[in-house]
């Protein structure tokens, strides 16, 4: 009779955080340390009100609320498979919404980092890195070579009707625009990626 | 008053008309725009979740150099003011400021103490400005749907100039310009502007909603002050048109667009000639 899981606890999930329970420091203070600095992680008392106004919810496999327990506990196997790091249209309104300045936008963004020097990889990583590559390249992004290298010739021939309605507008330019020392900038930035 | 002007990259390609109308806006309510030299990307809601400290080094780089000239940043794109006003704000916190400072001296720039201020361009027009007094042509009969997004007023330790949960700045600037405003409620609901194109079925559904609010209020037009925002609005408009099988048609014009047509300036003089969607039943409405 007793082999039955216990789900809750006086109505409290199991799953659910009691200030502190299991923390792991560690894992806590890599994400603090790739730029939640701002961040509060420690704070968080799980009231889910970053779950209630976020934009993606509904299609995130794991919602911010436990992602910012899993970082609490070090649970990092089970934050890297969450398809919500790459859901989250870093809409901030979480952020502005926690009673306890947690800053989930913040956590997620830094846990991103981490994940892809990790190497996770999906289209979403892929289209990430392209995009800081070539802003690094020359200082000003030039679009057309984002999507190029992103979708390949399939993009390329989808979006040709807006390329083109564009062109024809003045609003696309078929040479890309740069910086005065776009090496230097460049450099300083592959350097600070690797750290 | 005179400001270091920041365009980024979307106001000198799909966003010229909200380059050239908020030049031209500025001018005839006599702020001095000083194009920031030499300015960069400022790495977008991605650069930082690749790398902390390459996004915040992309960022504070524009906020240094308009350090060197003295002069408070002013951003249109709601993006570039939201990365660029929280590289300032991370400028005045001495560890994040060391780690900035280090890439930014192998780029060869240095930050000064000189402590400047990053604007938007909203922000000013509704605080600092008097608008009313120069109405000229006011937009009577126009209903206008406005649109925050997410980076013009979020998060409020970074933006500050308005509620983050009910921003009224632009329907107070619409109401000023005589038009009449809506009570649009997905106005501080997200587009999925950052995940466009690696998910882009996900920014598509987002956008949609929208699209369907401001046509079922009756709009005539949604105002904003985002070029990503406008991507999807705009540019996608006729994707998702063929996508669900709607039809929206529904003109999207940038917060000094419609400022400008207020103060009597004409629309080509404004850039509105640009748009991939026709503003023309706006101008038809208001006799133009």
């Amino acid at each position: 009779m007793t082999t039955k899981k216990k789900r809750c606890f006086f109505g409290m999930k199991v799953d659910r955080q009691l200030d502190g329970d299991k923390m792991n420091r560690e894992f806590l203070n890599k994400v603090l340390e790739e730029g939640g600095e701002g961040a509060a992680i420690a704070s968080c008392m799980q009231c889910g009100t970053c779950s209630g106004g976020c934009t993606n919810i509904e299609r995130m496999d794991m919602s911010p609320r436990t992602l910012v327990l899993m970082v609490q506990r070090g649970e990092w196997e089970k934050v890297l498979k969450s398809n919500m790091l790459w859901l989250c249209s870093s809409c901030y309104i979480c952020t502005s919404r926690c009673p306890r300045g947690v800053r989930p936008s913040d956590v997620i963004e830094a846990v991103k980092a981490i994940a892809i020097r990790q190497g996770v990889e999906n289209d979403s990583t892929r289209f990430n890195q392209i995009f800081v590559e070539l802003v690094q390249k020359r200082g000003i992004l030039f679009e057309p070579e984002l999507m190029q290298k992103y979708g390949g010739l399939e993009a390329m021939i989808e979006q040709a009707e807006l390329g083109i309605k564009l062109a024809l507008k003045g609003k696309m330019s078929p040479l890309p625009d740069k910086i005065k020392n776009p090496k230097k900038f460049s450099e300083a930035l592959e350097k600070a990626g690797k750290k | 008053m005179k400001y270091s002007y920041y365009p980024g990259c979307s106001l000198h390609t799909t966003a010229k008309e909200f380059d050239i109308s908020t030049k031209v806006v500025m001018e005839e309510l006599g702020i001095e725009l000083k194009e920031l030299q030499d300015w960069s990307c400022c790495g977008g809601s991605v650069a930082a979740g690749v790398s902390h400290d390459v996004g915040m080094a992309m960022a504070a780089r524009n906020v240094a150099l308009a350090q060197k000239q003295n002069l408070d940043l002013l951003a249109s794109c709601s993006g570039c003011y939201n990365k660029s006003a929280r590289a300032a704000k991370a400028l005045e916190n001495e560890t994040e400021k060391d780690r900035i400072n280090a890439i930014l001296s192998d780029m060869g720039i240095s930050v000064s103490d000189y402590n400047i201020r990053v604007r938007n361009v909203v922000d000013v027009l509704v605080n600092d400005l008097d608008i009313a007094s120069k109405i000229k042509k006011p937009l009577q009969g126009l209903k206008v749907a406005c649109y925050y997004g997410c980076l013009l007023t979020r998060p409020a330790d970074i933006t500050g100039w308005d509620s983050p949960v009910f921003p009224m700045s632009m329907d107070k600037l619409a109401q000023i310009c005589g038009a009449e405003v809506v009570d649009f409620r997905s106005k501080t609901k997200c587009c999925g502007g950052p995940i466009l194109v690696s998910k882009q079925e996900v920014a598509f559904e987002l956008t949609k909603k929208l699209l369907d609010e401001a046509k079922f209020l009756g709009a005539d037009c949604i105002v904003l002050a985002c070029p990503l925002c406008a991507t999807n609005l705009e540019l996608r408009q006729p994707d998702i048109e063929k996508k669900y099988n709607v039809s929206y048609n529904l003109p999207i014009l940038y917060i000094t667009e419609i400022i400008g047509l207020a103060l009597g300036i004409k629309p080509g003089k404004l850039g509105l000639n640009k748009h991939i969607i026709s503003p023309k039943p706006v101008l038809t409405k208001l006799g133009i």
